[in-house]
């Protein structure tokens, strides 16, 4: 090993692709860009209040109440169990959760109803515009409109929870999308470009192996897809992203992701003999995975049989760990099956990319 | 003429149905500028290449500066200086940057403004390769070839493409780098090129070597077979009208 020879040529690799503005125009910009779209337009947000509903009572009663509820336009109604409810309201998946006790008999003006409304008190104005709004569908339910009743019909308790934005959810989506674009595409063209135009041969006229050059080269976009995923969390929390998770963790996830990514842009960019080749077979790999991994959107509005299949796109096992990490603040242990799928695949694309790698 | 730097013996390579390159030997003398002529598909490059451990060999041998190719491809490109034929180079790095890289690629630290001034070229030194004219692009590409030092530096084709003043100011390039020690071994299609520039050519056709001598000696052989111009050559031709309309300077298009 020549470190001087190994260092040159990973400086050159580091250049040429700063320089390149189309690989940094496609590789930084649009992923801010998609962020800085969905972010301001919030897609995903939803203007209806989610709502937590635990009915302990389960009599006529609490099913007029519930299917008032669920007649309401403003609420996004969701039944459950007391313990579960409030877990997902913890979370930021309920603005409010409401809990009608057992022996629940209907509103009453003279006692209290016994009806509680949890809210997370980091959504106060969800807290706020919901304790309205069942006040409002409760009173509805009393006789005479009502009209005259002075102390709300519901109480609501405010609890400690996270308030999780469409933000929270894009961010991991974004840094898997952008690890995939790097590998992908600034491999798959950037490397057959220097093989069609004849670059890679002069390489071959020094007595430098050309591994050098290869490791060179994928060692120079491992540090550069992590200097974007620095970046981009950056940019996401000057977004309102909540990160809770670890950031080295995160550095090692998207390590992984980027290997899987780089070897298979090297199976593309070594069996391809110009970019004519290879632009086909790299959208054909990134646009399944850009819509079926959950870049953008919650795979759960999947049918099942598409979620099953896609459970196990590298993709997928990429964006669930960096999504675990940020949002939820596991460790090593909660994310293990990803990490798992994501070295299957690492060797996988390795393999292969040995196999059909040619350097003319 | 001192000793035989370069030697190839009996040197074959086939590919598919084509046997490219049928048993070419010769032996290239140190500081000698050899030319290899012939049209295209007779094997120059292939020759070239085998040579330069860039292809593999079937069967025979090369040895260059001791060193058989074979056993060595490394250690001969260690030793010799390659320009491609319509070789490219990074784009995004510029000529300073390029040179001190392949410089390193041979563990050497290279002066590169010196090289640049070599070849005419100080004034692009932080331009890219790809803002070069043909010219300028050939003789960065020799400078590139130049970073090791050669003993032989292979230049395939090297004025293919370039108009009549760039041709010439390659040539004298090419007498310089003959002048300061390095052995040249280049090809060329074009006949007035090999007549000024080599002290011997081979011709080849449909990989054979055809013939071997110096220039003149080839022609009056020819002569000596009994050939006539079929008409009267004048003594001037329309390329040497043009440079002395045109000037004989470099211009930089």
């Amino acid at each position: 090993m020549r470190w001087v020879v190994y260092w040159s040529l990973f400086v050159a690799s580091f250049k040429m692709f700063v320089r390149n503005r189309a690989a940094l125009f496609f590789s930084l910009f649009v992923p801010l860009l998609i962020m800085l779209i969905f972010g301001v337009l919030n897609f995903g947000g939803t203007t209806k209040i989610s709502l937590g509903l635990v009915d302990q009572a389960g009599n006529a009663a609490s099913h007029a109440l519930v299917s008032a509820l669920e007649a309401n336009p403003s609420f996004d109604v969701t039944p459950g169990d007391r313990a579960g409810e409030l877990a997902e309201l913890k979370q930021g998946h309920r603005d409010l959760v409401l809990v009608i006790p057992a022996g629940y008999q209907g509103p009453l003006t003279s006692v209290s109803s016994g009806l509680v409304a949890f809210s997370n008190r980091s959504k106060p104005e969800q807290a706020q515009i919901g304790g309205l709004l069942l006040n409002a569908v409760v009173g509805q339910l009393l006789a005479g409109g009502g009209a005259g009743s002075a102390a709300p019909l519901v109480a609501v308790q405010p609890l400690a929870g996270r308030s999780l934005g469409y933000i929270d959810f894009l961010v991991p989506g974004i840094l898997g999308l952008t690890l995939m674009q790097l590998g992908l595409f600034s491999v798959s063209f950037g490397f057959v470009q220097l093989k069609r135009t004849g670059a890679l041969r002069r390489l071959f006229a020094t007595p430098t192996s050309p591994a050098y050059f290869l490791a060179a080269q994928v060692t120079s976009r491992l540090i550069i897809g992590l200097a974007q995923v620095v970046v981009l969390l950056g940019v996401g929390l000057w977004f309102g992203l909540h990160l809770v998770g670890s950031v080295p963790l995160l550095l090692a996830i998207s390590l992984l992701g980027s290997i899987i990514f780089l070897a298979i842009g090297f199976s593309i960019a070594g069996w391809a003999k110009n970019e004519d080749q290879a632009a086909p077979v790299a959208n054909l790999v990134s646009l399944p995975m850009t819509f079926l991994s959950g870049v953008f959107f919650s795979r759960d509005a999947m049918p099942a049989f598409l979620r099953t299949v896609t459970d196990y796109l590298p993709l997928t096992y990429l964006n669930h760990a960096l999504r675990s990490v940020i949002n939820d603040g596991v460790g090593v242990g909660a994310i293990s099956g990803d990490l798992l799928g994501m070295a299957v695949w690492a060797a996988i694309a390795f393999l292969v990319a040995v196999r059909l790698f040619k350097w003319e | 003429m001192t000793g035989t730097i370069v030697a190839a013996h009996d040197l074959r390579k086939r590919y598919g149905d084509l046997q490219a390159v049928d048993g070419v030997s010769f032996e290239i003398a140190e500081r000698e500028v050899f030319g290899i002529l012939g049209p295209n598909g007779a094997g120059k490059t292939t020759t070239l290449e085998m040579i330069e451990g860039m292809r593999t060999i079937d069967s025979g041998a090369a040895v260059v500066d001791g060193i058989d190719v074979s056993q060595d491809p490394r250690g001969v490109k260690a030793r010799i200086g390659i320009q491609l034929q319509a070789s490219s180079f990074f784009d995004e790095l510029n000529l300073v940057e390029l040179l001190e890289l392949f410089g390193h690629l041979y563990d050497r630290k290279v002066d590169a403004m010196g090289l640049l001034a070599d070849v005419e070229l100080t004034e692009k030194a932080r331009s890219q390769v790809r803002t070069l004219s043909g010219g300028q692009k050939q003789r960065f590409s020799i400078a590139a070839a130049l970073v090791n030092e050669p003993r032989v530096l292979f230049l395939d084709e090297p004025t293919t493409g370039l108009d009549p003043q760039a041709r010439r100011h390659l040539w004298g390039l090419v007498r310089q780098i003959r002048d300061r020690g390095h052995t040249v071994i280049l090809t060329t299609h074009y006949m007035e090129e090999a007549e000024e520039l080599c002290d011997r050519v081979a011709i080849m056709d449909a990989g054979r070597i055809i013939a071997l001598d110096k220039p003149l000696a080839l022609i009056d052989a020819l002569l000596g077979r009994g050939f006539s111009k079929e008409r009267v050559e004048r003594l001037a031709n329309l390329e040497d009208v043009f440079i002395d309309l045109t000037g004989h300077t470099l211009r930089e298009d």
